[in-house]
């Protein structure tokens, strides 16, 4: 599904990620940790090119990704994404924000996608939210709704980029929540997360990233009951 | 007291006349001015080393440059050397106002841009967007909302600074108050009247913005 291969970024003279491999299939769900500055979150962001790498090779669904805005576009209506920042739209409702990439790109009619939006914000649980603005709802809905708006492209995978790092604690479970659902009904994910809950129970794979460069990927019962690499160890040692 | 208020009833058609004439060209100059403006705003952030360098050349020509000497150029300078360019007060009025107010309303559509938040073209991006479906759709409508009240101070400014028209022999509301003070030398009633006028207009002004800013910002 996705394969990533030498991966490189630099932003100035900072090396942040050091050529990076990494192949997800499809309907697997991986899992990243690692220290903040670890290049996680930008090696997420080289997936669907909102940053570009310097060099090395993304190939999504067998094919390379290619630094050209048409063919960008297209292929970011394949891949969902989702933000700390929610960034949801604030001068459109949430139906508007869910179907606005759907109606504007061609994929559905505007009766298609509203009713496609109401199933999705029926599955996130904020059917009744339909026609209030971002302004007025929690983090956790906000960023709720943003998952709802990324699905409604269809996308063949979704990258969680610290999906509740901005969130009340008291609002990380109802996002998490949607999150495991997704996962159980297969849609192929990279989480970027600091949420080792969530990694244990919902992860086929996790990979702990520092400096640059995957350090550790196993079962999340291999990185988090037997870490062979003392980075890691070191890491999830902070945690507990 | 009733001495002037009769010398204003005889002489305010006239005032109100030339004030009819400076809300013309303040019109023209707000809403050509607006036009151009957001172009070259748009020019000043576009990706495109050629459309931002001639921007930013327009904006630092206009801007360093004062709107009396744009007047003289259009109407005197041009005319001299191109006689067939030679242009009635008004239009050389409303072509210095846009252009002037293109300048200053550039920058501020460029500012109100720059103010968006990055998250918000990178999510329209990663929905699959085009960078010109993103700032079509998802940024310049929040843009827009941000222009406003500097807009509105850039309007303000464009009725009061219509006044150097009268150097080109427009009857603006200030010529007319002076034509009327040739003949009558009263320059306290005349003036005093003038002003009352101008900030009857800049009021208005102010009211419509605020207006419209009240509702295109439900959503905040």
């Amino acid at each position: 599904m996705i394969s990533c291969e030498n991966v490189v970024k630099s932003f100035n003279r900072l090396e942040v990620l050091k050529g990076i491999d990494l192949d997800v299939s499809a309907g697997e769900v991986v899992v990243m940790i690692g220290p903040s500055g670890s290049g996680k979150s930008t090696f997420l962001r080289c997936m669907n090119h909102l940053e570009t790498p310097d060099s090395g090779t993304i190939t999504i669904n067998g094919s390379v990704v290619e630094p050209k805005e048409s063919s960008l576009n297209k292929l970011r209506q394949d891949i969902g994404m989702v933000f700390q920042q929610f960034n949801l739209f604030p001068h459109m409702t949430v139906m508007e924000n869910i179907i606005e990439a759907p109606v504007l790109l061609k994929k559905m009619t505007k009766d298609q996608a509203k009713k496609k939006a109401m199933e999705l914000l029926k599955k996130v649980g904020l059917s009744e939210k339909a026609d209030e603005y971002p302004n007025r709802l929690s983090g956790g809905q906000k960023q709720r709704v943003a998952i709802a708006r990324a699905l409604a492209m269809e996308p063949k995978v979704m990258l969680f980029d610290e999906p509740t790092s901005a969130l009340d604690p008291e609002l990380v479970g109802e996002v998490l929540a949607v999150m495991k659902q997704l996962a159980k009904e297969g849609m192929t994910m990279v989480v970027v997360t600091h949420e080792m809950g969530f990694a244990k129970d919902v992860a086929d794979r996790v990979l702990f990233m520092d400096g640059g460069v995957i350090v550790e990927a196993g079962s999340p019962e291999d990185i988090f009951e037997h870490p062979k690499n003392e980075r890691t160890k070191e890491f999830l040692g902070h945690l507990k | 007291m009733n001495e002037f208020l009769s010398f204003a009833v005889t002489y305010l058609p006239y005032l109100l006349k030339g004030a009819l004439v400076t809300i013309e060209i303040a019109v023209v100059g707000v809403i050509f001015g607006s036009i151009l403006g957001i172009f070259v705003g748009l020019g000043r952030v576009s990706k495109n080393p050629l459309l931002s360098q001639i921007s930013r050349f327009y904006i630092w020509v206009i801007r360093g440059t004062p709107l009396l000497l744009h007047l003289f150029i259009i109407h005197f300078a041009i005319p001299s050397v191109f006689p067939s360019l030679t242009m009635p007060p008004f239009v050389s009025a409303c072509i210095a106002l846009s252009i002037n107010a293109a300048a200053y309303i550039a920058e501020i559509a460029r500012g109100a841009i720059q103010s968006i938040d990055k998250g918000q073209m990178e999510a329209a991006r990663s929905l699959g967007l085009s960078s010109r479906q993103a700032m079509r759709r998802v940024i310049i409508p929040q843009a827009f909302r941000r222009m406003l009240p500097p807009l509105g101070n850039e309007f303000i400014a464009l009725i009061k600074e219509s006044s150097l028209v009268s150097t080109i022999a427009l009857y603006d509301l200030l010529r007319t108050g002076q034509q009327i003070i040739s003949s009558t030398y009263r320059y306290m009633e005349v003036f005093f009247l003038v002003g009352i006028i101008y900030l009857f207009l800049t009021t208005i002004m102010s009211f419509v913005v605020r207006k419209i800013e009240n509702k295109v910002g439900a959503y905040e």
